[in-house]
């Protein structure tokens, strides 16, 4: 026992005097730059100001050259990613830009005058049936005001508002299964319901029988309808259905102009509607 | 095959801790495995054992930082050369005891290489939030690491 805890003390003298050694003696340059070299590539960072002088010491220029061109890298493969996310959203500005810029112009040779609105929500489970833009009463949006969207340098018909408040409105999309809008074809003679089914189709139905309609026709909004503006283009027919033998009408199948669930800016043109309509959102909102 | 053990837990300690504090550190806060293994070897291993272990653990620690070299290996020798004496007196083997240990040691290491470092250096290593902080952490894993070492010395004779 004894001769062990005379060995214990001889290792503690022993180890207390090598580290002494360690720290009061300066390291050799090998020692020395193999340590930086070793702790640098557990943690690759230098330390700068008024200690780096003391950690580098005797260390040879050329080697710290290294240390600092690798410092050097990491700082600029950091920029590289840094600017590269500059790119992405200065690229995300520019066609926004564009869009705007092209949406501008459309509006001002769009004989209907109205108000621009940013689409602020929309809710997942009603994607084909409304969203809210950012402008309200206080920005003299209406009950019923058409909503109009811009696609690919052309307006087509996107909804109505249904409800108003203060801040901002709810617009029913003309794909929502309750919304309907009466259509012609630019020239005929007949009239059809466009109705929203939920989906990205709308269903035409109502079109007398020997009508002249086919695939890839625009229809546009009909004088017929007291909601919105005539002359404001709905969609195209994609598939005209067969006349059922129960039926005295057929249907057909109707891609809206505008992709309805995709639109980021909206313009609201007011009308000044019959008094009789003013309740019609309340009937559709029970 | 003991000695090849204890390089090997060596080893793996200094992996061990090298991999936290690089990877688990929060707010740059973690706990110094380095200083609860060496604590865990001072208490567990026979006295010279525990010198040879905890001057090791110094070393790595001193190679691994750029601070002044073997401030961690005097730090740790006269720590296991402490607790060496203050085993015959106290007992270290409770949970209790060992968190006790590892966090008045911790701090007092901590006071001693600063001191250390000002006297030598007149550099100042110590920061602010590890001095309040990585105590409590050290003495929190304190017994962990006890606990392992002492499963190594029972099963591989390890320590």
């Amino acid at each position: 026992m004894n001769r062990e805890k005379d060995m214990a003390n001889y290792v503690a003298v022993f180890f207390v005097f090598i580290s002494s050694l360690l720290l009061l003696f300066p390291s050799t340059r090998i020692a020395q730059t193999v340590r930086i070299f070793v702790s640098y590539s557990l943690y690759p960072s230098l330390h700068y100001g008024a200690k780096y002088d003391y950690f580098v010491r005797n260390v040879p220029g050329n080697f710290l050259n290294i240390l600092k061109t690798d410092q050097e890298n990491r700082v600029l493969a950091g920029r590289i990613k840094e600017l590269e996310i500059s790119i992405k959203a200065a690229q995300a500005v520019e066609e926004e830009n564009l869009r705007l810029t092209s949406e501008l112009e459309l509006s001002r040779n769009l004989a209907l005058k109205g108000v621009w609105a940013r689409v602020v929500n929309k809710n997942p489970q009603d994607w084909y049936g409304a969203f809210f833009i950012n402008k309200g009463a206080r920005d003299g949006i209406a009950p019923n005001a058409t909503v109009v969207g811009f696609e690919s340098g052309r307006a087509g018909l996107a909804g109505r508002v249904l409800e108003v408040y203060q801040d901002f409105s709810k617009v029913l999309l003309i794909t929502n299964s309750v919304s309907s809008v009466i259509c012609s074809l630019p020239g005929a003679s007949f009239e059809g319901l466009a109705e929203g089914r939920g989906t990205w189709l709308l269903k035409m139905n109502y079109i007398p029988e020997g009508s002249e309609i086919a695939e890839g026709m625009e229809l546009v909004t009909s004088p017929g309808g007291l909601l919105f503006p005539q002359g404001l283009p709905v969609g195209r027919v994609r598939k005209v259905h067969p006349k059922e033998s129960f039926m005295n009408f057929i249907t057909a199948d109707v891609a809206p102009i505008i992709t309805v669930n995709a639109l980021k800016e909206v313009y609201i043109v007011n009308r000044d509607l019959p008094s009789d309509l003013a309740g019609l959102s309340e009937i559709l909102k029970k | 095959m003991s000695v090849i053990g204890d390089i090997l837990l060596y080893f793996f300690t200094g992996v061990l801790y090298w991999w936290w504090t690089a990877n688990l550190s929060v707010f740059g806060l973690a706990p110094d495995l380095i200083f609860t293994a060496a604590l865990a070897a001072a208490i567990i291993a026979r006295p010279v054992k525990a010198l040879i272990y905890c001057f090791s653990f110094g070393i790595c620690l001193d190679m691994l930082g750029s601070n002044l070299f073997g401030g961690y290996a005097l730090t740790y020798t006269l720590m296991a050369y402490g607790i060496y004496i203050m085993k015959r007196h106290l007992d270290l083997v409770s949970p209790f005891s060992q968190v006790v240990a590892a966090l008045t040691l911790t701090v007092v290491s901590m006071l001693f290489y600063q001191g250390l470092s000002l006297t030598l250096a007149k550099i100042n290593p110590l920061q602010l939030k590890a001095f309040l902080v990585e105590p409590f952490l050290n003495a929190l894993l304190a017994p962990v690491v006890f606990y392992f070492f002492t499963q190594l010395k029972r099963r591989f004779d390890l320590l």
